[in-house]
């Protein structure tokens, strides 16, 4: 009987990893917990304002607001209690309020970043202050929520924008040898037109796949070979099961922005050239005169730091900061040194600057 | 009692080994890869299989949207392109009343700063989150 036992043990333990390897692969690891209260929506678009937790007097009078990508969930600013931006952020005493794009459907297909940065984000920032009864506010921008938050500050900078905080902002498309995605989706070989045609917007699962591809042994062998490595230490399956729901929860991008990326962006690089319009304004960069911190992450293989410096020699900010970490595109405000970087180096610079 | 000194040690991991050959490898493959899709090459391979991919599957799509849109037609239930021109008129509607919203606001606020009208209370903002004992049931 003790030799069954003896044989048993190492099935059961191989059992038991396959289990939970199944469970992580195929659940939702419970994510964005962080208490908060939906004070504005326009069609997809949702403005979450998380419930304080310090009394009034010892919060910072500045609102933050918080822009993440269109193609990806938000919530990743809130992945997991213990590991979360905005529970930092909360317990740091700001007034923090988070606008979730949604999923846009067929009839957002037409939706530009015009729509995004003139109706959408100046409607949800009235709200922002009316509810907080400030006319100053700061705006931190994530990858393509950095475009948004660059061409708002450019455009409408002047209406109560104090702060303005660019997390890996893709802005300069000049260096196109560093840039996979432009290769990729140079004009020769990538019919922008056609693809929008069959699909309306760009789908979230060819997006998912593109960001993938650009490390493709990393991401699709790599990442389950450490998990399987790790399957016995709940804390890395934590974390990576958290991380792993974020991924394949893919957002599709609407049409009109997937063709202005592409075509003004990475084909033309409109936006630091200054012939980026939008509504018939041309997009001047010499307009931000808000105070910027840009954060470039040293290991992005999706924003290089060539996209995201040269934006520092064209504000008119007298007030700028350039502040690299190491780590990669999401790692870095995401990863397990989020908390002891990234956050804190934000903190720092914001909380003077939020009284 | 003098401490075994293997007693926190490793145990042997006959894998260790293996493991490491793996991570090695991968890491070659990993960097041979990253080489790959970032050539002209894979450009170029990937924009004629989508386009390929595009060209030949237009004509199903047609097809099939027409062949739903008859369908939807004789069940005389709304179309794709019905439900589109409604989301959008829909999504006009918000933005008038998020523009009479701001209008109501700006009123409220000149009305307070005029001191014709005493001090709305305060909106819906949230409080400070307290923690609450859950309520205790009365007796019956």
């Amino acid at each position: 009987m003790a030799e069954a036992t003896v044989i048993t043990d190492p099935l059961t333990a191989a059992a038991d990893r396959l289990k939970m390897l199944t469970k992580v692969m195929t659940t939702k690891a419970a994510i964005a917990q962080t208490p908060k209260e939906l004070v504005w929506t326009l069609n997809k678009a949702k403005l979450y304002r998380y419930i304080p937790v310090l009394p009034k007097e010892k919060r910072h009078r500045i609102p933050l607001l918080l822009v993440f990508a269109l193609m990806n969930r938000p919530y990743i600013l809130d992945l997991r209690p213990g590991h979360s931006f905005v529970e930092y952020m909360v317990n740091e005493g700001y007034d923090l309020y988070l606008l979730d794009w949604g999923a846009p459907g067929p009839e957002d297909k037409h939706l530009k970043f015009d729509d995004y940065t003139l109706d959408y984000m100046p409607r949800a920032i009235r709200k922002l202050k009316s509810i907080s009864g400030v006319e100053e506010f700061s705006l931190l921008g994530w990858c393509i929520g950095a475009i948004l938050t660059t061409i708002y500050a450019a455009l409408r900078g002047d209406e109560g924008l104090r702060n303005l905080i660019l997390l890996t902002a893709p802005l300069d498309f000049s260096n196109k040898q560093d840039l996979t995605f432009a290769r990729w989706t140079d004009e020769r070989y990538f019919d922008v037109d056609k693809v929008l045609a069959a699909f309306g917007n760009m789908p979230g699962e060819m997006i998912d796949y593109g960001a993938k591809a650009l490390k493709p042994v990393e991401n699709y062998v790599g990442n389950y070979v450490k998990l399987w490595d790790n399957i016995d230490d709940p804390r890395i399956v934590e974390s990576w099961h958290a991380m792993n729901s974020w991924v394949t929860d893919n957002v599709p991008l609407a049409g009109g922005v997937f063709r202005q990326l592409i075509v003004d962006l990475y084909r033309n690089d409109k936006l630091m050239r200054g012939e980026f319009v939008i509504r018939g304004e041309r997009v001047d960069l010499s307009r931000i005169r808000a105070n910027l911190l840009t954060v470039i992450a040293e290991g992005d293989h999706i924003t290089p730091s060539c996209q995201s410096e040269p934006i520092m020699s064209k504000v008119s900010s007298a007030d700028k900061e350039l502040f690299r970490v190491k780590g990669g595109h999401i790692g870095i405000m995401a990863g397990s040194g989020a908390s002891k970087n990234t956050w804190p180096h934000i903190d720092g610079w914001l909380g003077p600057r939020s009284q | 009692m003098a401490d075994d000194p293997t007693r926190d040690a490793k145990p042997f991991d006959p894998m260790e080994p293996w493991r490491g050959m793996r991570d090695i490898y991968m890491d070659a493959w990993g960097k041979t890869m990253v080489d790959m899709v970032n050539s002209e090459a894979y450009a170029q391979a990937s924009g004629a299989m989508l386009d390929s991919y595009l060209t030949i599957s237009a004509p199903f799509r047609e097809a099939i949207e027409k062949a739903m849109l008859k369908t939807l037609e004789q069940l005389a239930m709304p179309s794709r392109a019905d439900v589109v021109s409604i989301a959008e008129r829909m999504t006009n509607i918000e933005m008038r009343l998020d523009d009479l919203d701001a209008k109501l606001d700006k009123i409220q606020r000149l009305i307070v700063q005029a001191g014709v009208a005493p001090r709305p209370q305060p909106g819906k903002a949230p409080q400070p989150s307290k923690k609450t004992k859950p309520a205790k049931k009365g007796k019956k």
